[in-house]
């Protein structure tokens, strides 16, 4: 038994070194979710405005473009319910916050983090944020939550190339600065497909209705927490390309503009700004048939802005 | 909790170390240690259905005590009967009632009925079909008077949830686990040396060449309308390895786990895929549910002592209750009937007990015929998957058509594959590597069992890190096991 375990353990041991010394490795390369709560950290009781999201807001709204102090806390593929966990996590910092904008895109109410295939970020808001939102250990490593060729591949990329300017993909100020116009994608095949993984096959399946009603409460949470607060809340719809609009499920789309619009006619501090159709935003706005590019998180911003204005 | 997970990488040394170091000494603080982590395991994927493993277990084990006090036959049929009836009619409402009632809604719809059946919303209980099956073969040998009743509740509720097999079989037998149970289990170097390398096996299949297969496997069946006849085939044949490395995957993590422990499992999987007829290929995959069905319904059917025509009927009962024990939905009966009908010369001939060795047994290559006959075996094995992978049997014959179209003969297209992890290319290459292996140790009880077992240590390391090392390295979305559904 000895001569067992004293052989397993000499197996394990070099592989348990590589793991220990890749997770302290990566937990030390500078990433968005690190920056943006370290700046919350020190900054949270001077943020006026405050944007949560997916990668819908993360690239879309730039707060540069604000007449009032304003952060982007967005991530990408960042459901409700960790929108609604970093509020939590501040709301006791946020004694200067007007308003906050949480952007509600075709997908936002039928999908949690957890449950689809970018649920590897989950990660990020245990690791770096320190929030204790997951049951499952992998959630707690770096290592573990991400396939071994991407771990590879940042190591590589930060220690070797040197690549520190490319690890934080964000500005100052927590707005998403890798979809540039210059590169953007085909806006048909983006459309097709992004409209296809954003569908669900059915609504009205248990499972779907769950994380629906799950989501829903969780905006009237927001909507709650604001009102007492006195505190402006604009959910916003952002723009998408036709080719987007074109193969989404309408039935989804109408119960998403449905439940946002009933919530902001509950609330009195609540709005809804609803551009999933504004033409006002063409080809050019976009990175891809549902991100906008740096050109269009400019009039995307500018809009929010001159709406905030308006509301005070 | 999965075996490829960090929870059971985590869980598994712990039980190990309290079993041999903490309760070793004593028989039945082991079995009550293997008792408590069985059910601590199951409780990781649901702790509510526990309950349920625990009646299943309450039941047969009381009602095999009363057959075997019973007094008059008519009190131990009682019994068995009740325990038939419990046992059947929980997997009947938690698998199979919602198929019924919908089945027979659209039934009578065809004469003009409309029928809006209840339909219960729950979900199936993770490893229901295994445990059942557990406790029926355990009540029928009592009822035959094959075996005695076990006394010990703590032994016979291990027997029924050792947690390597809990969920996903193999399906065992009281004649075979009870004994092992109950008796005093020393540790054995050897033996648990080859448990470990199993397990790195069984990983290996899981995690490199399951869950990359399946990636490219659903992406190819999601898109099934537009794709050529060329990729189809490509998509059917990474759900034969899919599933092949999947559960036989998980077999060997099982078989691998329970030698750490002492125990010895039965065997599920002996190279299927090197098969030279269909005969032969069911009785090397899923060795367990087969000898199950053999024992427990083929023989009690009458056999093949009746002449062609009872083995024929025999056959197709047994091949369809197989499908249908896969799963409610017509698409495991038409698989389940496909298999019927591909056996069916052997039968007929009377060819099905031929090919008891393994092909090619002491030679490194195959004759021509054994490599026509395995070729064959294994087109027939792909064709009747689809049946099995596809959602309805609408999707499967639009799949097949399309196979059996002109595009047939173009080449597989580049777009059926963007977004998955690795290139199809990339895994038909691990695929023909792991074939390769798979031949070479093809008479071993796994693949790579007697693999480098005479070469110098420091190559053997070698090889066990370089699999290590690609279980990393291509390790594709982690995917829940295919059999813990059924």
């Amino acid at each position: 038994m000895k001569k067992f375990i004293r052989k397993t353990s000499f197996f394990i041991l070099p592989i348990f070194v590589v793991t220990l010394t890749m997770e302290i490795l990566l937990r030390n390369i500078p990433n968005e979710y690190l920056y943006k709560k370290e700046y919350l950290d020190k900054h949270s009781n001077e943020i006026e405005t405050l944007i949560f999201g997916s990668s819908h807001s993360f690239y879309g709204i730039n707060p540069a473009y604000f007449s009032s102090k304003t952060f982007n806390i967005a991530h990408i593929s960042q459901s409700l319910n960790f929108d609604y966990e970093i509020l939590k996590k501040y709301q006791d910092n946020l004694h200067n916050l007007k308003t906050v904008i949480l952007p509600i895109s075709y997908f936002t109410l039928f999908n949690k983090l957890e449950n689809w295939s970018e649920s590897w970020r989950v990660k990020n808001y245990v690791i770096y944020y320190g929030m204790n939102v997951s049951n499952s250990l992998v959630d707690y490593a770096e290592v573990f939550s991400n396939q071994p060729k991407n771990n590879i591949k940042r190591l590589y990329d930060y220690y070797c190339r040197g690549n520190h300017d490319q690890s934080v993909t964000c500005s100052k100020l927590g707005w998403g600065t890798s979809y540039k116009s210059e590169n953007s994608l085909d806006l048909v095949e983006t459309g097709k497909a992004a409209a296809k993984r954003h569908t669900k096959d059915n609504i009205h399946l248990e499972k779907d209705k769950n994380i629906f009603n799950a989501n829903k409460s969780i905006l009237n949470l927001f909507a709650k927490w604001a009102q007492e607060r006195k505190i402006t809340l604009i959910f916003i719809t952002p723009p998408a390309f036709e080719t987007y609009r074109k193969n989404i499920n309408i039935e989804q789309l109408k119960v998403t503009f449905q439940t946002a619009n009933k919530i902001a006619i509950e609330y009195d501090n609540c709005f809804y700004m609803n551009l999933f159709s504004d033409t006002s935003f063409a080809g050019k706005d976009f990175f891809d048939a549902d991100h906008l590019s740096e050109i269009g998180a400019e009039k995307l911003s500018k809009l929010i802005d001159k709406k905030i204005n308006e509301l005070k | 909790m999965l075996f490829n997970t960090l929870d059971f990488a985590i869980f598994l040394p712990i039980v190990f170390i309290l079993y041999w170091f903490v309760t070793s000494k004593n028989l039945k603080l082991q079995n009550a240690l293997l008792f408590a982590a069985s059910y601590f395991f199951y409780a990781c994927w649901d702790w509510r259905f526990m309950f349920l493993l625990m009646f299943s277990t309450l039941l047969d084990y009381f009602t095999g005590l009363k057959m075997q006090d019973a007094y008059t036959q008519k009190s131990k049929t009682f019994w068995f009967w009740l325990s038939i009836v419990v046992n059947l009619g929980f997997l009947g409402v938690f698998k199979y009632y919602n198929f019924f009632a919908d089945s027979f809604a659209e039934a009578v719809s065809h004469i003009g009925w409309h029928v809006s059946p209840l339909m219960i919303n729950v979900i199936l209980p993770v490893g229901i079909s295994f445990y059942t099956f557990h406790g029926l073969s355990y009540v029928i040998d009592i009822y035959k008077e094959r075996i005695k009743a076990e006394r010990s509740f703590v032994d016979y509720a291990v027997f029924v949830s050792f947690f390597p097999l809990l969920v996903a079989g193999p399906i065992e037998r009281a004649t075979h686990l009870l004994p092992q149970i109950k008796k005093e289990r020393a540790f054995d170097y050897t033996k648990a040396v080859d448990g470990l390398r199993q397990i790195l096996w069984g990983l290996f299949k899981k995690i490199v060449i399951a869950d990359n297969c399946a990636e490219l496997a659903n992406q190819i069946f999601n898109n099934s309308t537009d794709l050529s006849g060329s990729t189809l085939v490509l998509g059917a044949i990474f759900f034969t390895f899919q599933i092949y490395g999947d559960f036989s995957g998980y077999s060997d993590i099982a078989l691998g786990t329970a030698r750490l422990f002492g125990i010895e499992l039965l065997r599920n999987f002996d190279f299927p895929y090197f098969s030279r007829n269909i005969a032969e290929f069911w009785r090397r995959w899923h060795i367990s549910l087969s000898s199950w069905f053999k024992d427990y319904l083929y023989i009690p059917l009458g056999g093949s002592k009746g002449g062609n025509w009872m083995r024929i009927r025999n056959t197709f009962i047994i091949f369809i209750v197989s499908g249908f024990w896969h799963g409610a939905n017509w698409t495991f009966i038409v698989w389940g009937f496909l298999n019927a009908l591909f056996v069916m010369p052997s039968i007929v001939m009377k060819t099905n007990r031929n090919n008891l060795e393994i092909v090619a047994k002491g030679k490194l290559l195959p004759t021509f015929k054994e490599f026509f006959q395995m070729a064959t075996t294994f087109a027939m094995a792909v064709f009747a998957w689809v049946f099995f992978r596809a959602e309805n049997i609408d999707h499967a014959i639009d799949y097949v058509s399309m196979i059996f179209s002109k595009s047939l003969f173009s080449i597989p297209q580049g777009k059926a594959f963007l977004g998955t992890g690795v290139h199809p290319y990339t895994m038909l290459c691990i695929l023909t590597l792991f074939q390769i292996i798979e031949w070479n140790g093809r008479e071993q009880q796994y693949a790579i069992a007697n693999l480098g077992v005479k070469w110098k240590k420091s190559l053997r390391y070698a090889m066990y890190y370089a699999i290590v090392i690609a279980i990393f390295w291509f390790a594709g979305k982690e995917q829940q096991f295919i059999y813990f559904q059924f």
